[in-house]
């Protein structure tokens, strides 16, 4: 398999894409079939054997267009005014590379900078990238076609790093740099502080040398000339630098992009929800997302559970046809287990309501395994939200809820008065009430005797504290008289914790 | 022939049993064929799925062989059956031959190495019922199997696929392994009703179907109904697509596009216009609450589509 399709797929794997070694190879044998020759062909061909889902498709699609980018080196922008250029002005019969690709419409873009894959005919989708590079090259047009002249004995390939610049040609400066990249494992890159060392190695590669002599040679000189051309050459250099330094940092988002992500998203999966920042709450839903999608697929199958005892007649008969009717293989009638009713009672006050925000938010993204779940809100009385939530977004349901219901002192017998008249009566053995609170009741009735009723005829109770064990039973808590009527009571403070929750809801539900 | 050409020649031969298409569906098909892999296609209802693979069967001149899934399905309908009832009159029959075959043995060990001597005929593929992946495996010529709505059945199904998926093959206990005869082409739809299995996954091509653009949706359409007027067309394209940017329960799939060109065909329109549009919206929407909500848009949904045609 070639060394460009194992790099590409190590690219996607950053991005997110699940590519198993079976899909590398049939990547591999794809490769061989469709050849590296049409852009197109080879994009859709590769997205249908490593992209298996909708999600991946568009991340595939994405690190395609990154990774087959060849188009950064732009001639410098800076030369189209610089003094040593307009004298060089001969040789405008020859037309340059770069003069075809101008009017090509964003497809030719790729002729000029694709080393590896030349010769590509039709590349209608990749079009954005290389239609800027297009864009950009009409503009220095008449300065380099006065330059090209030299393009031609130094074709692409060639040793000197200065001919090259002066030359304007991009193609060779791209492979050079390809080049040297590749001769510094720049693919290596991990750390965004490796950037400096992996310019500076991938310069010195590239003869970085020979333009610093050529610096010292015409500044040595003396004359007015020979200060210019220092000058021109010295910012030749500092173009070159530049671009070098675009490339690495691509290089670097290509094969690093999620790495950080993904370290992000596991501190944050741990920390306490109450201090997450604003900023991280972007991150934190996507998490949420993602923790869900997962719980969705490990549950989206339907169990079985197998009721011994109780004979299938029918299935019975209809599968010891082949033993000459003898009932000799017998089938026990089984059911299949149900997805829980859940109902969930939230503290939206204060402290409270961030963790609030976050089970209400688990427990909608798993509407398809979940279809059952119900929502009330507290702090002094209590409210059913749950059409607030089917009708409005996520987002827009939670803010509203905290604004009807957040704020005031919570009340912990009144919310499950409330609760008691409104839902009592659809508390049934399917049902999975969760109760999310700190169980701090302002020294009021915390009304226990409810939360037993509650508990008979749910078929479980799980109370969700955030505070940590310790402090339960401190001050106004009354956790000590509630937890008796719960089957479970736990501290749930961080994203783990909750998904370990509804994890174990999904799992054992009846 | 160059792929890209081999491509093309693929959405040709398409286009003419009347499935238009583009490149990334005929990439697959080409795809498939090379290097012999099932392609799971997803996409929307009604985007074309199951009629890919009636065009690619049409395309190649084989046969189609459909598997219908649903809850429950299982071996017995899926691969193969033993013929019991004509199993059981073979043993009758047999009985009554026992006596003339056994002629001149004597005692139980020479009968039965004398019964030996017959193959054990009674498991042989003369008792066979070929269900359709079976019959996929035994077509002499290759055939198209198309593995329908596969998210329907169950995961202990989806598992005993794997091995037909990947090597074309399937274990029939009592006759040993059954190779395809010629590797046939295989489609697996799905709606995306549950998630498929990675194993599953990762054994098929991935082919993604989304809703056509207003260009290849008016291919699409004069290819499928050739009476429907150019500038009619246009606009009833138009309409669709402005209808599948609103917030809908469901939004017209292709086939229901088609549908409605039909319609507006038999009632001799020739443009659009919102009472029209009002008449026959049940054709392209199949849930009161979506009429009710398009409602207020139809006219200004109209009036962009017949500027956009013309």
């Amino acid at each position: 398999m070639s060394e460009v399709l194992t790099e590409f797929i190590r690219a996607l794997r950053a991005a997110d894409v699940r590519v198993s070694i079976s899909e590398s190879i049939d990547a591999g044998r794809t490769v061989e079939l469709v050849g590296f020759d049409n852009r197109q062909v080879l994009k859709h061909s590769l997205g249908q054997v490593l992209a298996k889902t909708e999600e991946e498709k568009l991340s595939f699609d994405e690190t395609f267009d990154k990774f087959f980018a060849f188009d950064q080196f732009k001639p410098p922008p800076k030369r189209e005014d610089g003094p040593g250029q307009a004298k060089d002005g001969e040789g405008e019969g020859e037309k340059s590379e770069s003069g075809q690709d101008a009017p090509s419409d964003g497809e030719g873009g790729e002729e000029g900078g694709a080393p590896s894959m030349p010769g590509q005919s039709s590349g209608g989708d990749g079009g954005a990238p290389q239609g800027a590079q297009s864009g950009g090259k009409p503009g220095g047009g008449p300065v380099n076609e006065g330059d090209v002249r030299q393009a031609g004995p130094n074709a692409p390939g060639g040793q000197n790093l200065l001919e090259m610049l002066e030359a304007g040609d991009a193609a060779a400066l791209q492979m050079a740099l390809a080049e040297a990249a590749r001769r510094t494992q720049l693919n290596r890159i991990r750390l965004f502080t490796q950037r400096g060392m992996y310019v500076r190695r991938i310069l010195e590669e590239m003869g970085l040398e020979t333009l610093d002599q050529a610096i010292e040679t015409a500044e040595r000189e003396g004359t007015e000339a020979g200060d210019a051309r220092g000058q021109e050459i010295r910012e030749m250099r500092d173009g070159l630098r530049a671009q070098v330094r675009d490339y690495v940092e691509q290089q670097l988002e290509l094969y690093t992009a999620n790495a950080g992500k993904r370290l992000r998203e596991e501190v944050l999966s741990q920390v306490r929800l109450s201090n997450v920042d604003h900023r991280d709450a972007k991150v934190i839903r996507q998490l949420v997302k993602k923790m869900a999608k997962k719980l969705i697929a490990l549950n989206s199958r339907r169990k079985k559970r197998t009721l011994r005892g109780q004979l299938d007649v029918r299935k019975t008969i209809r599968k010891n046809i082949e033993y000459d009717g003898l009932l000799f293989d017998i089938v026990w009638k089984s059911e299949k287990v149900d997805r829980p009713k859940v109902m969930a009672i939230c503290d939206v006050s204060g402290s409270v309501a961030q963790y609030t925000r976050f089970l209400l938010m688990f427990l909608y993204s798993l509407s398809e395994v979940l279809p059952q779940v119900r929502a009330f809100a507290f702090s002094g009385r209590l409210g059913e939200v749950t059409d607030l939530f089917e009708k409005e977004g996520i987002e827009k349901a939670i803010a509203e809820t905290m604004h009807v219901h957040g704020g005031g002192a919570t009340d912990y017998g009144m919310a499950l008065e409330d609760f008691a008249d409104l839902a009592l009566d659809d508390v049934d053995h399917h049902t999975t009430v969760i109760m999310l609170g700190d169980g701090r009741s302002n020294n009021a009735n915390p009304r226990a005797d409810i939360l037993d009723k509650i508990h008979d005829r749910a078929r479980r109770v799980i109370w969700l504290n955030p505070e940590p064990k310790s402090l339960w039973n401190t001050g106004d808590s009354v956790m000590r008289s509630f937890t008796p009527h719960c089957d479970r009571a736990q501290t749930c403070a961080s994203l783990k914790d909750l998904e370990r929750v509804v994890s174990e809801l999904l799992r054992t539900a009846v | 022939m160059k792929p890209e050409d081999e491509i093309q020649a693929v959405r040709e031969g398409f286009a003419k049993g009347g499935y238009i298409c583009d490149k990334q569906i005929a990439t697959s098909i080409f795809l498939s064929r090379k290097l012999g892999k099932p392609i799971l296609v997803e996409g929307p209802p009604g985007v074309g799925k199951t009629e890919l693979a009636k065009a690619t069967a049409e395309y190649l001149g084989q046969e189609l062989i459909r598997l219908q899934c649903y809850e429950g399905v299982d071996e017995a309908k899926a691969l193969y059956e033993w013929k019991y009832g004509k199993q059981l009159l073979y043993t009758q029959v047999l009985k009554e031959k026992l006596g003339d075959l056994m002629e001149g043995t004597v005692g139980l060990k020479q009968s039965m190495d004398r019964l030996h001597e017959f193959d054990d005929t009674f498991f042989s593929t003369e008792f066979l019922e070929p269900r359709p992946l079976l019959k996929a495996l035994w077509s002499e010529k290759g055939a198209v199997l198309l593995i329908d709505e596969i998210d329907k059945s169950d995961d202990e199904f989806e598992a005993f696929l794997l091995e037909l998926l990947s090597d074309y093959q399937i274990s029939v206990p009592e006759l040993g392994t059954i190779k395809a005869k010629s590797t046939p082409i295989v489609f697996l739809t799905s709606n995306n009703s549950r998630e498929i299995g990675d194993a599953l996954k990762r054994r098929c091509l991935h082919l993604y179907i989304p809703f056509p653009d207003s260009k290849l949706e008016n291919d699409i359409i004069k290819a499928r109904v050739p009476d429907v007027e150019e500038g009619l067309r246009k606009q009833l394209v138009a309409f669709v697509q402005g209808l599948r940017t609103l917030e809908l329960k469901k939004h017209p799939s292709v086939s229901e596009t088609i549908d409605w060109a039909r319609t507006l065909v038999l009632l001799h329109a020739e443009t659009l216009d919102a009472e029209l549009v009002r008449d026959t919206l049940n054709v392209l929407l199949k849930f009161q609450d979506d009429i009710e909500n398009v409602d207020g848009e139809i006219n200004a949904l109209t009036t962009q589509a017949q500027k956009a045609s013309a």
